[in-house]
């Protein structure tokens, strides 16, 4: 377990290493600087010149680059180019309206999605395809109902016809009363796309394990159909399901763009699309940095929660 | 000013006490102090009038700041701020009489000549850095024989002058101490001589003014702004419908404009706040020809374009100066729709069978309605218009680099001759300056600096007529539509008068009960 978890964190160095220069020299790649960003239609170049020169921005290169590996090395992640602020005191503003809304999402989609996924592999299994075809069709409805289009409708069903929750306002861990009101509607929105992809793999991997000849042994023992559903098989089909729950946690913490924006909730993809789109550099790399960290550490919890559910997995 | 989360938790409670307060029955220990929430609708970029971008910034820092002159919400005039009264006789020394007792919030003490001084020294220092300093650059000399007179001595005739000193960019007047306490955080912590001082900010949510007690013109009727950010112009709509703003910040909507308008909202408007024209690269070997330009303007009928469009946010334009433009001329060129003519023209020009029109654009909002109306009108006269669409900051640096054929530009401004002088004159060619069709005309250049010299207020206008005369005949700058800029509000705000640089002086709004 120790060697395991030693050999995870070389993995992990190699990997964000790769990823931050990767990152710095895309994001210099693409046409257009922090400048000529936030420059309007009334500024001329000359005038923007001098205010590269005093952001460092027309230093060589491999010198910036060298410059932010040293920053990194003592944990600076510096300021945003253009507002001057610190970079991890925005991210950890934001962090707590990300992780609600993802932990939120999760909670409302494995509520809904896996006994619904169970039930119709139930039902598949049985050979009544109606209601499986049912439930099935129903996620793939869910699934493609574009997320800036359900927002808008759940905007105007549950904020402006109903009133039980706002459109706007701001959002604070420590009230949370108001932030549950706030990201109500977007774990709505959000669950809705998750509940599609869970419930279907839960389908296809509990069907499976329903045909497996120790489901057949547990029945022919005369244990109940619910038990051998929820403790057999659903056990048993765990895996695929828990990878799935991860990485849709990840994404979920990489920041929702759409629902994000159009809820006005300051989280941290709205902090990734204002960072590209003023081509601040020091925001997006420090960004994309701390979701490279989020997808290794969580793809390091999947891996010890398989241990829960299928002992003979070894590290 | 504090940017942390324990003051935008206070800020946030209290903003949500109001918040009830408005929507609810208003409680007693609340009912005296007035709130206005209004719609902000991007993340704040900053408040130092050095460094200072986009139009919703500007806002916040139009009401924190003020400058020698200011302009009038209603009317666009130029009217006096901190100077009381200004005298000129040749246009190069200007003598500013400043008012006396204005205090600078935040206990700073009393406005005087000193603080002019070090404003503008300080836009013109190289270490600032500002992108506004070239504005100022035709300052020779600038003194303070006396606490309340500023002399401002020019190196050349500049009878927009006034412009130059307004409550805008390099023309706000700042406080050396403030500047100076402030640091590398001075975009956080503007401190001026305004309406409102800034009192919290979330950069992520909530921008907080509170009213400037010792305000010269007195304190506003309004105690606290609180603006709320709302990025989504739907949301946005639907805040106001539900009573979470009072005011909204720019809806660029049409339908949602219609919805309000419908619902009853009160639809406070400026209208031909700015030009939008296109930009066509005059080295282009097609571009460059005057009759292709000219059949441009001639196929594309924007007056049907905007009236199926957008009704409400836009008009054609027929120049690149606005009628409102105390220097604008009625007598210059005008393109009406007349597809036989840009035929005919085209044909004189040698593209008879037409030729293929690469236009850059933003990608912004994907390929718009606009631009498949003008590809259907280029079309019928065998224009192939081709579109480019590229993120913004590509489309900035592509367009200021000269790699386009045609790309388009937003012209907003109130000073008339910075519109003229930095698109028409070639020492303001791109990528130094913003004449980014490259334009070039001995004649146009002299009819400029004559212009901008003139003393005689007849004369002037006369060398402008004449400037606008040559401009709209060689069209290096296609005019093609204005827009109108509106914040739609609830029936008991009063006073959102929206200038023409689409901001609003909140000292003039007020709350109804």
């Amino acid at each position: 377990m120790l060697t395991y978890s030693l050999k995870r964190l070389a993995q992990l160095f190699v990997t964000v290493l790769g990823v931050v220069t990767l990152v710095f020299f895309t994001m210099r790649m693409i046409p257009g600087d922090p400048i000529s960003a936030m420059a309007g239609d009334n500024l001329a170049g000359a005038a923007l010149d001098k205010m590269r020169e005093q952001m460092g921005l027309t230093e060589p290169l491999l010198l910036q680059y060298l410059h932010y590996l040293g920053g990194l090395a003592v944990l600076d992640f510096g300021n945003t180019v253009t507002t001057r602020l610190p970079i991890i005191q925005l991210i950890l503003d934001a962090l707590p309206v990300t992780v609600s809304i993802a932990l939120g999402t999760i909670f409302l989609t494995v509520l809904i999605a896996i006994p619904l996924g169970t039930l119709a592999a139930y039902m598949a299994h049985k050979g009544h395809r109606m209601l499986d075809n049912a439930i099935t069709g129903v996620a793939m409805v869910l699934d493609l109902m574009p997320s800036f289009w359900t927002s808008l409708v759940c905007l105007l069903i549950f904020s402006l016809a109903l009133g039980w929750f706002p459109a706007s306002g701001t959002v604070n861990i420590d009230d949370p009363v108001q932030m549950l009101r706030r990201v109500a509607l977007p774990v709505l929105v959000l669950s809705m796309a998750q509940i599609a992809t869970m419930a279907r793999i839960t389908r296809t991997s509990v069907l499976e394990v329903l045909s497996e000849d120790y489901v057949r042994t547990a029945r022919s023992m005369g244990w109940s159909e619910l038990r051998v559903l929820f403790r057999h098989a659903l056990k048993n089909a765990a895996l695929p399901i828990v990878t799935v729950i991860g990485l849709s946690f990840g994404n979920l913490l990489n920041g929702t763009v759409i629902v994000e924006f159009i809820f006005t909730l300051p989280g941290i993809g709205n902090l990734l699309v204002g960072g590209i789109n003023s081509r601040d550099y020091q925001m997006v790399q420090t960004l994309i940095l701390f979701y490279a960290l989020i997808f290794v550490v969580i793809n390091f919890a999947t891996d010890l929660v398989y241990r829960l559910f299928d002992p003979r997995v070894q590290f | 000013m504090r940017i942390n989360r324990r003051s935008w938790l206070t800020a946030f409670v209290a903003g949500s006490m109001l918040i009830g307060t408005s929507v609810a029955a208003p409680s007693l220990a609340l009912a005296q102090e007035k709130t206005l929430i209004v719609r902000f609708y991007d993340d704040p970029a900053g408040f130092d009038p050095s460094n200072i971008f986009r139009i919703e910034n500007e806002n916040i820092a139009f009401n924190i700041f003020s400058g020698l002159t200011s302009y009038d919400g209603v009317t666009g005039e130029i009217i006096p701020d901190l100077a009381e009264s200004w005298e000129t006789s040749d246009n190069i020394t200007w003598t500013f009489h400043l008012r006396q007792g204005v205090q600078w919030q935040k206990g700073y003490g009393e406005f005087t000549a000193e603080d002019v001084l070090y404003s503008f020294n300080r836009i013109l220092d190289p270490d600032t850095a500002s992108p506004y300093a070239a504005e100022l650059a035709g300052i020779e000399s600038i003194e303070a024989p006396d606490p309340y007179t500023v002399v401002i001595k020019l190196s050349a005739p500049n009878g927009n002058f006034l412009h130059t000193v307004a409550n805008y960019h390099q023309g706000q007047i700042v406080k050396k101490e403030a500047v100076e306490a402030a640091g590398d955080q001075v975009r956080w912590q503007p401190v001026g001589t305004g309406p409102y001082y800034l009192e919290s900010i979330d950069v992520n949510s909530q921008i907080v003014l509170k009213r400037h007690e010792d305000y010269y013109k007195g304190p506003a009727p309004i105690e606290t702004l609180d603006f709320h950010i709302i990025k989504d112009d739907a949301t946005a709509a639907i805040a106001l419908r539900n009573g979470e703003i009072d005011l909204l910040m720019r809806q660029s909507k049409e339908e949602q404009l219609q919805t309000l308008e419908a619902e009853g909202f009160k639809m406070n408007h400026v209208d031909n706040y700015a030009v939008s024209i296109k930009v066509p690269n005059l080295t282009d070997p097609i571009l460059g020809d005057v009759r292709v330009r000219q059949a441009i303007a001639y196929a594309i009928d924007y007056p049907a374009i905007t009236a199926a469009l957008a009704p409400s946010l836009q008009a054609p334009a027929y120049s690149i100066l606005l009628p409102w433009m105390d220097v604008y001329s009625e007598a210059a060129p005008k393109y009406e729709y007349d597809p036989e003519k840009a035929r005919a023209l085209l044909a004189e020009a040698g593209y008879a069978d037409g030729f293929t029109l690469k236009v850059l654009g933003t990608s912004a909002q994907g390929v718009t309605e606009q631009q498949q109306f003008e590809i259907d009108y280029l079309s019928q006269v065998g224009i192939n218009m081709e579109l480019e669409l590229v993120d913004t900051p590509t489309f900035n640096q592509r367009r200021n680099s000269g790699d386009f054929m045609m790309a388009g530009r937003l012209l907003p401004a109130v000073n008339p001759d910075m519109i003229l002088f930095s698109y028409l004159h070639p020492a303001n060619k791109a990528p130094g300056g913003l004449n980014g069709a490259r334009y070039d005309n001995p004649e146009m250049t002299s009819a400029l600096e004559a212009a901008q010299a003139e003393p005689d207020p007849d004369k002037r206008l006369e060398l402008y007529a004449k400037v606008q005369q040559i401009a709209m005949t060689e069209l290096p700058y296609i005019p093609a539509t204005a827009s109108n800029v509106f914040w739609p509000s609830k029936q008991n705000v009063d006073g959102v008068n929206i200038n023409y640089l689409a901001q609003v002086n909140f000292w003039d709004v007020d709350i109804e009960e």
